[in-house]
């Protein structure tokens, strides 16, 4: 059983590192608190499970996984479009302004969500489905959530490659540390800016996606996203790839071991770990 | 000057309001304090915290153990000291985290123990409730009981009264408080931390003191909101309810003292008469939010007074010319 | 006196008498008019779920199927020739918007009647309204036992004068379930529960627990999970129960959870040796389609079900006009949601017309109160009553999973339904549920 403690372990904080990363990004780059995060997030989900039923009947299985990603895609332009609206205007005013706005396009998107796709659940189980099941060590376990962790981790090697290796990434990186003197050097901070929080918004599309095979898109599925990735966020350190994965490694595990071993602990766990860490380092595991 | 006129005009509303309005009006009224303490905080001192819902939530559920587990003790002369006394406890505990930092940090670390607190509440539901929440019965007051006379009575009687004179009490010394040196100094500490310490103001220090005076005065707003609402729940200290503080103290505008007045009674309206007409209220709430945000960022007090500012300049102009 | 009495006085004494008697009778009716009904409308305000998680499974369904029942009593002239004018609402933005929203119903825009509430807060928080703000409101599907009983028994009934709720509470669900697994599982071992961690989980569980260990002590109880509300990864959890080996797992997931952890824990072979037992899992197979797992213990909240057709003619006509009506205007079978929604709006059409037989004209809210204490009717899962505690009782309805060829998902075995009566699954006037239940020999 322990394999699979193990296996459940790396899935969720798989899940949790996605979630979080687009947030992470943003907050770093931009140092915006992005609380329309769990919206993006159900975008994502409902454009990839909306398009999985629209195409499931005629489309080879190839272009079934592949049409997840619009979830990502839409995602990003949703984020694309908040950006220059009305969190552009916002940069020279004060942090409070940032997180109001971003806490007025939560609640708009929520509801604009339900004007698109109304109420009603959307299941797309066919890429679940399709993948079936594999035997490890006489567990039956679902091939999709191993799919699961690979994209996460090559979206996780995308981005570190991309944040460390290429020009964009590190001109990104130089406006998190340093936002004055990255604009003294001559970096084009706005469309910088556009572009971080375009792939943070497609990240949490992606996150998003990936799970609707498991789960139904519903109105309201982005809430509980937003404050775990709050959480991985807090515990693994703002602006901190390093710390995010790390953050994520030690939630997933011990909710997996907990929920097997003490189930009680299950939700207060979580704020536990993340309380412990903001009394004893309160920037995080590697936050700067 | 004005304050005793309005202060006057008020002790005449229940005559002028239907029960329902005057209702809806007490809710305006509590979240006014609230919004008076929150925005020593925000306004006065420059540090947004999206996790006021706890002190809201101490002082609410203060008054309902007391109503579950202390029945004896349930009078208004200890239940508002007590929402006092817990809501400045849970504030110099969270307080003491959060004002270590500042910024982004320090709106997080609010976050994040505020939804701790929240978990708890929802947890612990033998004690609190968890997802039911606490039923808030009438209190009785000086020996006065109230049983047998319904809410809407009670609210348009007694209550009011008790809640105005708090409400003023609020006012007065939220005034002191910002008109006192103590008050310049946080402002000193909005405006300039590095120039604030260096003149000597002990800049943490000082955040604590603001953090806990804005707590206990939430607090008391949200022990006051509990017998006009008649229940509460956990929700209270979620970061969405301490949103919608943000939200009216933004509303009515930070900059000014009787903004989060405004602000808090406006909104108290305009989420209702949203939820009433529309299935998309959150959709209307949002937008307005937004548009807030970019077009009237002083609020709605803040638009008027500098309205006024520039028209009395304008008049001035003119006088001038003459 | 004389002893004759002159026509002109017996006539004016008579007149006299009619006067006074009819003077009499508008004062019974509280001083309204009790003249003859009104043409205006009837303002029903539906208060559900619109937005957030519970939209999808209960709010919407519910929601429908007050404009279905709406629409179908106006085509029927409305109640005592009154046209219904339906106000839908959403129940969202936490308890403190319900509380205003309910009393701004009531007190501003004057609805003759408030429907609806799905979760237990909304209830608990707003049904007290009803009598402080003087209108009438009718919960409509939330479950706690709480809502109408006291803190200890025997309690004073009714809570509320105004206040009611026409469905059933958690307790027929998982009393039944105790009852049925005796009968159908009664050599079981070991049973556990994943169930989520609020107020409904916790009572569904607790009740569950309580009968369970009453009607078979030698079950042991081997795990009890706590996911919380709109969990969407329930690996460890299906990880953890499939390591306790439990026989029979109690649960009362609804909506998107309960779909979510049925597909996961098929994928991970947790149905090979274990069976659900859902309180109120009557939806998910038409949810979840053909992948729905065989062998699973079901309840149906009531006895709601679309193929279950009442003994008595009458519920049996409704039930079949019920499942074609919806269906056809919804595109899906029914569920539990929409048939409470239904007993809602009939319970307040049944109350008016019964106590307009007394008071002559439209009648009041305190009449129609007192005719919806005690009154049966009929509905499409068979005659509700409503109980002088303000609660309805309900026969309870369980069944096991099966496919047949005829649906394209899991249908209830009917060689394998139970139905436990009313009297067998709610607990008697006054006594807490829970109290009931110990009191079993």
């Amino acid at each position: 059983m322990w394999v699979v403690y193990t296996l459940n372990g790396l899935y969720f904080a798989a899940l949790l590192f996605l979630t979080s990363l687009g947030l992470n990004i943003i907050l770093g780059v931009m140092g915006i608190l992005n609380l329309a995060h769990g919206s993006l997030y159900a975008i994502g989900a409902f454009m990839a499970a909306w398009t999985v039923i629209q195409i499931v009947a005629k489309a080879p299985p190839f272009v079934l996984y592949l049409s997840l990603l619009s979830g990502l895609v839409l995602a990003g332009i949703v984020g694309f479009l908040m950006e220059k609206s009305f969190i552009r205007a916002m940069y020279k005013r004060t942090l409070e302004y940032q997180l109001l706005l971003t806490f007025g396009a939560l609640l708009l998107l929520e509801d604009v969500i339900k004007m698109i796709w109304g109420g009603q659940a959307y299941y797309a189980s066919a890429p679940f489905d399709l993948l079936g099941n594999v035997d490890i060590l006489g567990h039956v376990y679902p091939t999709y959530f191993l799919f699961v962790m690979l994209i996460t981790l090559l979206a996780g090697l995308f981005v570190w490659f991309f944040m460390g290796r290429t020009k964009l990434g590190i001109m990104l990186r130089a406006i998190s540390l340093d936002r004055e003197m990255a604009t003294g050097l001559g970096l084009d901070i706005g469309r910088l800016s556009t572009f971080a929080f375009v792939l943070g918004s497609g990240l949490a599309g992606l996150a998003g996606a990936l799970v609707v095979p498991t789960t139904p898109a519903l109105l309201g599925i982005g809430m509980e996203p937003l404050i775990l990735a709050f959480i991985v966020v807090v515990v693994g350190g703002l602006g901190s790839l390093k710390g995010a994965l790390v953050g994520a490694l030690l939630v997933g595990f011990t909710r997996s071991f907990g929920i097997a071993i003490l189930p009680e602990i299950e939700l207060p766990l979580l704020f536990l770990i993340a309380g412990i860490i903001l009394v004893v380092k309160p920037q995080g595991l590697f936050g700067r | 000057m004005v304050y005793v006129l309005i202060f006057i005009v008020l002790l005449f509303v229940p005559r002028l309001l239907s029960i329902h309005d005057l209702m809806l009006f007490e809710y305006g009224l509590t979240f006014a304090i609230v919004g008076l303490g929150f925005n020593l905080l925000l306004g006065y001192t420059g540090l947004l915290s999206f996790g006021h819902g706890a002190y809201f939530a101490a002082g609410a559920y203060t008054v309902g153990m007391i109503a579950k587990y202390l029945p004896e003790a349930y009078r208004l002369e200890i239940l508002i000291p007590a929402a006092l006394l817990f809501s400045l406890i849970l504030a110099v505990i969270f307080g003491f985290l959060c004002v270590r930092h500042t910024k982004i940090f320090f709106s997080i670390l609010a976050l994040s123990l505020s939804m701790l607190l929240y978990a708890l509440l929802f947890k612990l539901y033998h004690l609190t409730g968890g997802s039911d929440g606490l039923r808030i019965p009438l209190p009785s007051l000086l020996g006065i009981s109230f049983k047998g006379i319904r809410r809407p009575e009670f609210l348009s009687g007694t209550y009011y009264y008790v809640l105005l004179v708090l409400f003023a009490f609020s006012c007065v010394i939220m005034k002191g408080i910002v008109s006192s040196p103590f008050g310049k100094a946080l402002q000193a500490i909005r405006d300039n931390e590095v120039r604030a310490e260096l003149i000597g103001i002990r800049v943490r220090r000082y955040r604590l003191y603001a953090f806990c005076i804005s707590g206990m005065f939430v607090g008391l707003g949200g022990a006051l909101w509990t017998f006009v609402n008649g229940h509460v729940t956990a929700d209270l200290s979620h970061w969405v309810f301490s949103g919608e503080i943000v939200y009216m103290t933004l509303l009515g505008g930070f900059g000014i003292f009787e903004g989060p007045i405004i602000g808090a009674i406006l909104f108290t309206y305009l989420k209702l008469y949203a939820m009433g007409n529309t299935q998309y209220w959150m959709f209307v709430i949002g937008a307005t939010l937004i548009v807030l945000v970019m077009l009237l960022p002083n609020g709605v007090a803040g638009a008027f007074v500098s309205l006024f500012a520039k028209l009395k300049r304008r008049k001035a102009a003119e006088g001038s010319a003459c | 006196m004389s002893k004759h009495i002159s026509r002109r006085n017996f006539l004016k004494y008579m007149g006299a008498t009619a006067v006074s008697v009819g003077a009499l009778g508008g004062g019974k009716a509280l001083g309204q008019a009790k003249k003859s009904i009104p043409t205006t409308p009837i303002k029903i305000a539906a208060v559900s779920f619109l937005t957030g998680a519970a939209a999808a499974p209960f709010g919407i369904p519910g929601e429908n199927t007050f404009k279905m029942c709406a629409d179908e009593i106006n085509k029927g002239g409305g109640i005592l020739g009154r046209k219904i004018e339906l106000v839908s609402k959403d129940e969202a933005g936490g308890v403190d918007a319900q509380v205003k929203l309910a009393r701004k119903l009531i007190l501003e825009d004057k609805v003759d009647v408030d429907l609806g509430y799905i979760s237990s807060a909304s209830c608990l928080a707003v049904l007290p309204l009803a009598d402080e703000s003087g209108g009438l409101i009718v919960a409509y599907d939330c479950g706690t036992h709480e809502l109408m009983e006291g803190t200890k028994s025997p309690y004073e009934v009714p809570k509320f004068k105004l206040g009611f709720r026409s469905s059933a509470h958690l307790g027929i669900d998982n009393i039944g379930l105790a009852l049925f697994i005796k009968k159908y599982y009664p050599n079981i071992k070991k049973i556990a529960g994943i169930n989520q961690d609020y107020a409904w989980g916790r009572d569904s569980w607790l009740i569950f627990e309580t009968a369970m260990k009453k009607l078979m002590p030698q079950v042991q109880v081997v795990k009890t999970l706590w996911p919380p509300l709109g969990n969407t990864d329930f690996t460890a959890h299906i990880s953890a129960l499939m390591g306790a080996e439990p026989d029979i797992v109690h649960s009362s997931l609804w909506g998107g959870d309960a779909v979510t952890f049925s597909k996961q824990a098929l994928g991970m072979g947790f149905f090979k040796k274990i069976k659900m037992a859902y309180s109120r899992g009557e939806p998910y197979p038409q949810e979840v389609g053909k992948d729905y797992p065989e062998e699973q213990i079901i309840c149906c909240a009531g006895t709601h079900y679309f193929l279950f057709t009442p003994p008595d003619k009458t519920s049996a006509g409704l039930q079949k006009w019920f499942v074609e009506e919806y269906r056809k205007r919804y595109g899906k079978y029914p569920s539990y949601p929409c048939y409470h929604a239904y007993q809602a709006i009939y319970a307040y059409k049944n109350a008016v017309e019964k106590a307009a037989k007394t008071a002559g004209g439209w009648p009041s809210i305190d009449d129609i109160a007192k005719a919806m204490t005690g009154l049966t009717f009929p509905s499409p899962s068979g005659p509700i009553t409503i109980r002088e505690d303000h609660n309805a009782i309900e026969d309870v309805l369980i069944g096991i999973s099966k496919l047949t060829p005829k649906y394209p998902f899991p249908i209830l075995d009917p060689k394998r339904m139970e139905i436990f009566p009313a009297a067998q699954v709610n607990a008697p006037v006054g006594m807490r549920t829970v109290d009931w239940i110990n009191s079993w020999k």
